[in-house]
């Protein structure tokens, strides 16, 4: 039907919709050849009158509420010349244009190759260096690493534990889904099992299989204090999260949404999504503007109550908020968006890192609300204690 | 002899505009074009929006201009596919084996004595004469329980097995249903089919209207998203409100709508928005005004807001928000229009 319309119109047409479509490739919008042959198909039916012409692409080529803005101004743009179109694609993208720019390696690929390569240049190692390099890693000093605070680490001690923090295990508490899968424990009859039973015993239901709820892991809300003070624990605990929490290391896909918060509040969650630990934390690094700046906490989580309180999911989600208490916002500003906050989740835990002080005490004014507010708070300023952290959240939980 | 009483699919997008605003649903162009270009192309339309701009209501307008009947599945958390799709009346086959098993008690000695995995493959053993007429009745009894008389049909089959016109179907807050489930409408929204192990596969035999509708809870997987059309639903504009909370609220003094309209309009714009957690949808708006109608109102003013206000907001926060003072600055410029 719509070949036969296929005249020398269409076949403008079509140059310029795949025009189009690479151009919206090119800022970040997925389309994809299925899509363009949808969007044609569209603009068949639809006819070539602006407004339609336009809704009809939005319709079938975007899929996000994201990308709505960026199709309508390339649209615009692209329909009225499309060299405007180029012009405003490389300001929204600075990097879209560049690239004579030398691929970026992501550290752990070029820490991969550096070794190969000193070994190629430098001259023959000696049997001394040999044996100091081996002593680096001797179970003394690992032990020392365990206990050492995070702030108080040598930059090639940082990076050493930023290394060791992201294979500590964080088994994350479960609670009991709606979804069943057939169990011992269960509570409802698996018909369709003692169905498949009694087929083999002649008809004979001899057996009754059971349906027990899954257990899955809490949804969890991370906010990370990313000011002065908090900068060291503030990556280190990034990288921990990110690779405990893995799929792969928790066995099922756990909700995290992840904040960074100074003077105001970032979405880090996208960079979360990356599976790759370096390239989450460049992402991250990249996406926070406010990074040593100062500390508004209660601004920042009214941002959160305002623009995101969609992702504290049915009540139960584990909202872990690392931070300092260092606060310089007004107090009770602080104190009511943390209780808000408490209502809306299911436990409000503090990590800590002061807690590496003995007697350490929550007198400053945001500490005093945070410590009044949250279910409880967990010590985090090193690795020993991020081996505890699973213990200490299974604790609080229990409550 | 039944396409005979449903409506034709609208020719044009205008055509489609009128027919809905015939049943009350106020749409705007763009999403008309969505509309019409998922009748046309037979995909299946996602919703997104704020709570309360008619994602459901598009659906139940639309299974009355194309005159289908509406079938709902509404997700929850922990839907499984035994609740969207279909479901073995596990007792009623139960039952029927043991009928069966009594009316031909040769099959019950002999299959239960052989070794359970090699059972039907012994039946079937070539060499085995005196067992075939047992594989036969044994195969009968299968073919009989999974007939098609156990199958309970759960929306998804319930949609592709409307008769001639089709269906309208609505997939409620698809977001509220957990990742995996999505993978059960995959087929259903590809192809418009569904796999039975048991039975095959069950086509559609006349292509339902499907409408997916999220809040946004959480991103729906791409593979969902790239079966679906993509519309995203804002707040209606100051007109449009109007006609809406019009036709909505027949009561109203047209002086009353127009007020409703401005005000709710003004608060959902900068920098009013921004105090409230949520803006108040069309929904809000109509049920307000029918408040309003309720309370007598001829005029609305601060105190009538400050009293209503809990029909706008729904979060003690967003109720506490809607200041005194606000209330007046959000009336005086409706104040001065009028």
């Amino acid at each position: 039907m719509f070949s036969q319309l296929g005249d020398a119109r269409t076949g403008k047409l079509a140059d310029n919709l795949s025009g189009f479509g690479r151009t919206l490739r090119r800022a970040g919008v997925r389309v994809d050849a299925a899509r363009m042959a949808l969007a044609q198909q569209a603009v068949m039916l639809v006819g070539l009158q602006r407004e339609d012409f336009g809704a009809a692409l939005e319709a079938v080529l975007v899929s996000r509420e994201q990308d709505r803005m960026v199709f309508r101004e390339l649209f615009d743009a692209y329909f009225r010349n499309p060299n405007v179109a180029q012009k405003l694609l490389a300001q929204m993208l600075p990097s879209a244009e560049s690239k004579a720019e030398p691929v970026k390696r992501r550290p752990r690929v070029s820490e991969a190759l550096a070794p190969v390569r000193a070994a190629r240049n430098a001259p023959p190692a000696r049997e001394e260096d040999k044996i100091e390099f081996d002593a680096a890693m001797t179970a003394s000093d690992l032990q020392r690493l365990r206990q050492a605070d995070f702030n108080q680490l040598s930059a090639s001690e940082y990076i050493l534990v930023e290394r060791l923090a992201r294979d500590v295990p964080l088994p994350l508490p479960r609670f009991a889904a709606r979804r069943t899968r057939p169990g011992v424990r269960g509570s409802r009859p698996h018909w369709p099992g003692a169905m498949h039973h009694a087929a083999r015993s002649g008809g004979e239901v001899l057996h009754i299989p059971l349906l027990q709820r899954r257990q899955q892991p809490l949804p969890l809300l991370v906010l990370v204090d990313v000011s002065g003070s908090m900068e060291r624990y503030a990556r280190l605990l990034l990288a921990f999260l990110h690779a405990a929490t893995a799929p792969r290391h928790t066995g099922a896909a756990v909700r995290r949404d992840m904040f960074a918060f100074g003077t105001g509040l970032t979405d880090l969650t996208p960079a979360f999504r990356l599976a790759d630990t370096d390239a989450m934390l460049e992402t991250a690094s990249h996406a926070i503007t406010d990074f040593a700046g100062g500390t508004r906490m209660g601004d920042s989580l009214g941002q959160l109550r305002l623009q995101h309180a969609r992702r504290l999911v049915g009540r139960r989600t584990l909202v872990l908020l690392i931070s300092d208490g260092l606060d310089t916002g007004a107090p009770e500003v602080l104190e009511r968006e943390l209780a808000w906050l408490r209502r809306h989740c299911g436990r409000l835990l503090w990590l800590n890192p002061l807690l590496r002080y003995e007697g350490y005490a929550p007198t400053a004014r945001g500490a005093s609300a945070l410590h009044r507010q949250a279910h409880g708070m967990v010590a985090v300023h090193n690795l020993s204690h991020l081996k505890d952290l699973a213990a200490s959240l299974a604790s609080v939980l229990r409550q | 002899m039944n396409s005979l009483n449903a409506a034709p699919v609208p020719a044009s997008i205008d055509a489609l505009v009128q027919a809905l605003q015939s049943v009350g649903y106020f749409a705007d162009r763009r999403l008309a074009t969505a509309v019409f270009l998922a009748l046309k192309l037979q995909r299946p339309l996602l919703l997104e929006g704020e709570p309360g701009v008619g994602k459901t209501a598009l659906a139940k307008a639309l299974s009355e201009v194309l005159s289908r009947s509406l079938i709902r599945l509404q997700c929850y958390d922990g839907l499984e596919q035994r609740e969207a799709l279909y479901e073995w009346n596990y007792a009623a086959q139960l039952l029927h084996m043991r009928a069966a098993e009594m009316l031909t008690p040769t099959l019950r000695t002999d299959v239960s004595s052989l070794p359970p995995e090699g059972a039907l493959a012994a039946l079937e053993r070539p060499g085995g004469g005196s067992v075939a007429p047992m594989a036969t009745a044994a195969r009968d009894i299968e073919a009989e329980v999974y007939q098609d008389r156990y199958l309970i049909r759960r929306p998804l089959l319930q949609a592709l097995q409307a008769p001639a016109p089709g269906a309208v179907l609505l997939i409620d807050e698809v977001d509220r249903a957990d990742e995996p489930f999505e993978a059960f409408l995959l087929e259903y929204l590809g192809e418009y089919q569904v796999s039975i192990p048991e039975i095959g596969t069950v086509r559609a035999t006349a292509t339902p209207v499907t409408l997916l509708t999220s809040n946004r809870t959480r991103d729906l997987h791409d593979a969902v998203k790239r079966r679906c059309l993509y519309h995203w639903l804002d707040y209606p504009e100051r007109a449009r409100e109007l006609a809406i909370v019009r036709a909505q609220v027949p009561g109203a003094s047209e002086a009353l709508a127009v007020q409703v309209a401005e005000f709710v309009g003004r608060l959902r714009s900068q920098p009013f928005a921004n105090a409230f957690q949520r803006a108040p949808g069309i929904a809000e708006s109509v049920e307000w005004a029918k408040a309003l109608v309720a309370l007598d109102t001829i005029v609305v003013d601060p105190e009538v807001v400050s009293d209503t206000a809990g029909i706008l907001f729904k979060q003690r926060e967003d109720v506490a928000a809607l200041t005194r003072d606000m209330a007046v600055q959000l009336l005086q410029p409706a104040d001065a229009d009028a």
